[in-house]
């Protein structure tokens, strides 16, 4: 990884937490890490406890943001979720996968795009 | 939070209840179908996840486990994907639990929501005992669910109307069709026997054969009309009773051949399969077991065209339907039985050129050809076809000049008052026509009078007639007799129906 696309990652995490917290989102966490995988945020909104995975992108890449977040990411995003509700003895909440976009244009306008409830266990 | 919603399944012709069980429990979102689900119902989750958001509900949070009970038999087809929506809907609340009293729920579920026609819905609305009143069908399957009197069958159009209708918000009225008015219905071939010019000898063999449903070989060359006239056979054979027009309907709609608008079938079924179908296709079956093509023409006609271009293994499977009118087909995961009551038309070429008794050509296959061609045809095999018939080429002013024929109708109606008499004849026994009789039955039935007795004879001794060809002959001269209604068999019976054994009279064919 490059500095500059960690750079890229890093600017659009702080976009994205400020983002969610607009929309009246708490956050919980930030880069949640265990042996398994990693969590961008983990917030809670209405009682559901939400795993937000970003993308950020420097220019408008092919094909649909979300199809970016892959079978193995799916998969490691899930794994750390349940680690993280084990962790902290989490029972009995509504939770949700989503995904942020959020891409640059070229005049430096930022859009975000929210999928929520992404993908699932299947 | 769980929600027990009633459906059924197909199992061979039969069908049987299920239980559509839906649980949600808080935890990572996702969902799973067990109950020995095939891939079929395995998809029913993306379906119903879109059909669920694009009729405006929301797609409910949590872990949902789909139970499809009983868990130990195999669930296929997409029918379940209404009654997992419902159920979906019912655990977040989105309709109301306590109105779901029992209803039968089934339907494919397209991805925007409306209901899409399933198979086997005739099937399942028969196999529903007492207590189940009220089914849900989709609404192109409303009226075969509707011929089951006693049901009250709610038509839906989509998901939205299912939802609406469980809720109380809408109501929709039971479909009723008036199934006196369908069976009335004459049915419409759009073929008639007048329509074949000459063979007259072999119009009447058909009649014959029709009358005591008698499985029948036409042996001719290319062009003589065997196809043509195999195909109007159905059009003189008695129309089918109630119980027999809703057997093929069912038989149908489980095999998704059913017309989509639902109707009752009416007409006999003609199947005329290709002679490169394997036996597998003939007799039905499958890793998961369907109708085969014996079975499709149940209650009708058989075509079996260039008979002996199918494969040894396909004909010699045909003897245990011929015999028992039924096929049961064994499987790894279950054992089933399709009725297979048809009337077998096998048509041939004399020889593989087909111009072996052609009086204008020369044939250009050597014995051995020949002799290999025939030999596909074993003897039990045509131990089981009472009668034989060669059927020549017609001559060019033949077929310009010919006066066409005697219709359908008229040939029907005499098919039909000699049906009659046998039906009355078999009324204490479980067989209804001739060709089924056992030989104590010929015996006791066949009762020939003096100068019949003595041309049977002259005719055993003459045309080396084996016992089998005894036993055929007194069958089709009883048909004969029953379609003059002659009490006993006369000489002129026992001439005709000899005449219909010219396989046996040919050395050349090697057989009988």
């Amino acid at each position: 990884m490059g500095l500059e696309s960690y750079q890229l990652g890093k600017q659009g995490e702080e976009i994205a937490e400020k983002y969610l917290l607009q929309q009246g989102y708490e956050i919980l966490e930030r880069n949640f890490h265990s042996q398994q995988g990693e969590i961008d945020i983990i917030a809670k909104h209405k009682g559901f406890l939400i795993f937000v995975e970003v993308k950020s992108y420097s220019y408008r890449s092919y094909g649909s943001p979300v199809g970016a977040v892959g079978k193995g990411k799916k998969q490691s995003i899930i794994h750390a979720a349940q680690a993280y509700l084990y962790k902290d003895k989490i029972k009995n909440i509504y939770s949700r996968f989503d995904v942020l976009t959020i891409y640059r244009k070229y005049d430096g306008q930022t859009i975000i795009e929210h999928y929520k409830d992404a993908f699932y266990v299947s | 939070m769980l929600v027990k919603i009633a459906s059924a399944a197909v199992l061979g012709l039969e069908a049987y209840q299920i239980e559509v069980e839906v649980d949600s429990s808080k935890r990572l979102p996702g969902q799973s179908i067990v109950g020995l689900p095939d891939a079929a119902v395995k998809e029913s989750r993306d379906r119903v996840r879109a059909a669920i958001e694009n009729s405006g509900f929301e797609f409910p949070p949590g872990y949902f486990t789909i139970n499809l009970a009983p868990a130990d038999t195999k669930k296929e087809g997409p029918l379940y994907d209404l009654p997992i929506a419902l159920g979906m809907l019912a655990v977040s609340e989105q309709v109301p639990i306590n109105n779901l009293n029992g209803e039968v729920i089934l339907g494919e579920l397209s991805l925007d929501g409306t209901v899409r026609p399933i198979n086997g819905v005739l099937a399942i609305c028969y196999s529903l005992g007492k207590k189940q009143k009220k089914i849900l069908v989709p609404r192109a399957n409303a009226d075969e669910a509707a011929l089951v009197g006693h049901l009250e069958v709610i038509p839906i159009n989509s998901l939205r109307e299912a939802a609406g209708y469980l809720s109380g918000k809408i109501s929709i009225p039971p479909h009723k069709v008036d199934i006196e008015a369908l069976f009335q219905h004459e049915p419409e071939y759009g073929i008639d026997f007048a329509d074949v010019k000459g063979q007259g000898h072999v119009k009447r063999a058909l009649e014959v054969a029709a009358a005591g449903s008698h499985n029948i070989i036409l042996v001719g060359p290319p062009g003589s009309g065997k196809t043509m006239l195999a195909r109007r056979i159905p059009t003189i054979l008695p129309p089918l009773s109630l119980d027999e027009a809703l057997e093929v309907t069912k038989l149908y709609s489980v095999a998704g051949l059913l017309n989509r608008k639902g109707v009752l079938i009416t007409a006999r079924p003609f199947r005329s399969p290709h002679h490169t179908t394997s036996d597998i296709g003939i007799i039905g079956g499958g890793r998961i077991p369907r109708p085969g093509e014996v079975s499709l023409a149940n209650h009708g006609v058989l075509f079996l065209d260039e008979f002996p271009e199918f494969d040894r293994s396909v004909l010699e499977v045909l003897r245990q339907p011929l015999e028992d009118n039924k096929v049961t087909i064994s499987r790894a995961h279950s054992s089933l039985t399709y009725p297979a009551q048809f009337m077998l038309v096998a048509a041939m070429n004399p020889c593989p050129c087909g111009r072996l008794y052609d009086l204008k050509q020369n044939c250009t296959c050597s014995p051995s050809q020949v002799q290999r061609y025939w030999k596909k045809l074993s003897g039990p095999l045509l131990d089981r076809i009472d009668i034989q018939l060669e059927v020549p080429r017609l001559k060019t002013d033949e077929l310009s000049t010919m006066q066409p024929g005697e219709t359908s109708m008229i040939i029907r109606k005499r098919v039909k008052a000699a049906r009659n008499i046998q039906i009355e004849r078999f009324k204490t026994s479980d067989i209804y026509s001739n060709a089924h009789m056992s030989s104590k039955q010929v015996k006791q039935c066949c009762v020939l009078d003096k100068e019949a007795e003595a041309i049977l004879k002259t005719a055993i001794v003459h045309l080396k007639l084996s016992a089998r060809a005894y036993d055929k002959i007194l069958k089709v001269s009883r048909t004969i007799a029953d379609l003059e209604s002659s009490e006993s068999i006369k000489a002129q019976h026992i001439a005709e129906a000899t005449q219909y054994r010219s396989l046996d009279r040919n050395p050349s064919t090697g057989s009988g």
